[in-house]
C-alpha cells in the first residue's frame, strides 16, 4: 500500500492511498480535511485515478481528475484541487 | 452591510437540551432537510453535549485521524459529520457549538469561501464586543492574537445550507493530540506561524463563564438578525433518533472511509 500527502498552502490536507497492479494505480482512496460539494465527487476523484499509469506526470494526473469532475453540473473543491491530489499521488510514488 | 440579507428571514432559536454525539449529527441532518423543504423556519441551534466526542469530517480517514483505542480508553465517542473539514474534540461544558440552518438563497451568490466568513460575522462581532481580539481567518477559522478559537464547516445539502462552528471554551489543548493524530505534512506551512496557530480557548481570553458568552452570542444574533424562541418538534426528534439507528450510530457510516 502506497501513501502520499500534500497540504495546499493556506488550504487543507489531501491523503491518497493506493496499490500498484503492474504499473497502474488500483484501490485508490482519497481522504483529507478538505471541503467538497457534492460529497459524491470524492468517488469520482478516486475513480479517475483508478488504472492510471504510475508513469503519469502531475499535470496528466490532475487532468484526469478535472475531466472526470466535468460530469457534475456544479462541483466545488475548497482547500484543495485536482493538482493537490495529483501531487499527493506523485509523492506516494517517489517519496 | 449584508444585514438586510439576514433580515429577509424570521430566525428561530433552538437551545438548551443536551444530546449525545450521534443525536447531534442526526439533528443537523434533520433540521437541514426541514429548512430545505420549507417545513421549518431558518434556525440557529446551540448545542449542549451529554458526552465527550471526537467529530471527524465527511472526507477524513477514520484511522488516519483518530486513535480509536485511546478514544475508547477516555470514554470518547467517535462520530462522523456530513460536512468536510478536520477532526475536533468536544467535551460537555468545554466548547461552544452552534449550527445555522438556512435557505440556500441566503448564500446563493457567495462563493463557498465567502459564505464561511459571512455566516460567522455575527460571532466575530460578538467576541470583539467582549474585548476578545477575534477575527475571521479564511477558509474556516475564528482566530485571535492569542491563537485559534474555533473552526466552521459547511455543506449545501437538501436544498439548504448547514453551517456549524465549534469554539474551544475550556478544552485542554494538550489532550487533543492524544486522540487526534496530527501529521507532519499538515503542519508543513504552519511552521513559522506555530505560535499564532496554537489553540487559545475562550476561557484564557475572558473571565466570563461559558453560559454568559453563549447568552451574549444569542443576544448579538437577535439584535443583528432577529430571533424568536423555538424548540425541536417531537417528530424531528423521532426522525433524528431513527437516523442515529440507521446512519450516525453505525460503524458503516463512521468508517465509511476507514
Amino acid at each position: 500500500m502506497l501513501h502520499g500527502e500534500y497540504k495546499t498552502p493556506g488550504g487543507k490536507l489531501v491523503q491518497v492511498d493506493f496499490e500498484l497492479a503492474g504499473d497502474r494505480l488500483t484501490n485508490v482512496r482519497v481522504t483529507g480535511d478538505f471541503f467538497l460539494e457534492p460529497p459524491e465527487a470524492l468517488d469520482t476523484i478516486a475513480r479517475a485515478l483508478e488504472g492510471a499509469p504510475a508513469s503519469l506526470e502531475e499535470g496528466e494526473l490532475a487532468a484526469r481528475i478535472t475531466q472526470a469532475l466535468e460530469a457534475f453540473d456544479r462541483v466545488e473543491l475548497l482547500g484543495f484541487s485536482a493538482e493537490a491530489v495529483a501531487r499527493a499521488v506523485r509523492r506516494a510514488l517517489a517519496p | 452591510m449584508n444585514l438586510a440579507r439576514w433580515r429577509t428571514y424570521r430566525w428561530q432559536l433552538v437551545a438548551g437540551e443536551a444530546f449525545d454525539p450521534g443525536m447531534q449529527m442526526a439533528l443537523d441532518e434533520v433540521l437541514t432537510r426541514r429548512v430545505g423543504a420549507g417545513q421549518r423556519p431558518p434556525t440557529l441551534r446551540f448545542w449542549e453535549w451529554t458526552a465527550p466526542a471526537v467529530v471527524i469530517g465527511r472526507f477524513q480517514s477514520l484511522r488516519n485521524e483518530v486513535d480509536l483505542e485511546e478514544a475508547a480508553r477516555h470514554g470518547i465517542t467517535v462520530v462522523r459529520r456530513i460536512t468536510g473539514g478536520g477532526a475536533m474534540l468536544t467535551e460537555p461544558g468545554k466548547v461552544i457549538t452552534y449550527s445555522i440552518y438556512a435557505p440556500l438563497e441566503l448564500v446563493a451568490d457567495l462563493s463557498f469561501q465567502e459564505s464561511y466568513a459571512f455566516l460567522d460575522a455575527w460571532v466575530v462581532e460578538a467576541l470583539r464586543a467582549l474585548g476578545i481580539d477575534a477575527w475571521y481567518q479564511p477558509i474556516n477559522d475564528i482566530t485571535s492574537a492569542q491563537g485559534k478559537i474555533g473552526g466552521a464547516a459547511q455543506a449545501r445539502r437538501f436544498g439548504a445550507v448547514l453551517h456549524h462552528t465549534t469554539m474551544a471554551y475550556d478544552i485542554d489543548p494538550a489532550k487533543v493530540p492524544r486522540v487526534i493524530r496530527i501529521g507532519r505534512e499538515k503542519l508543513s506551512d504552519k511552521g513559522i506561524r506555530s505560535a499564532e496557530r496554537r489553540v487559545a480557548p475562550l476561557r484564557q481570553q475572558t473571565e466570563l463563564p461559558r453560559e454568559a458568552i453563549q447568552e451574549h452570542l444569542i443576544r448579538t444574533f437577535a439584535e443583528r438578525h432577529g430571533l424568536e424562541e423555538g424548540g425541536l418538534l417531537r417528530d424531528e426528534l423521532e426522525e433524528a433518533r431513527e437516523l442515529v439507528r440507521t446512519k450516525y450510530g453505525t460503524w458503516e457510516w463512521t468508517a465509511i472511509l476507514p
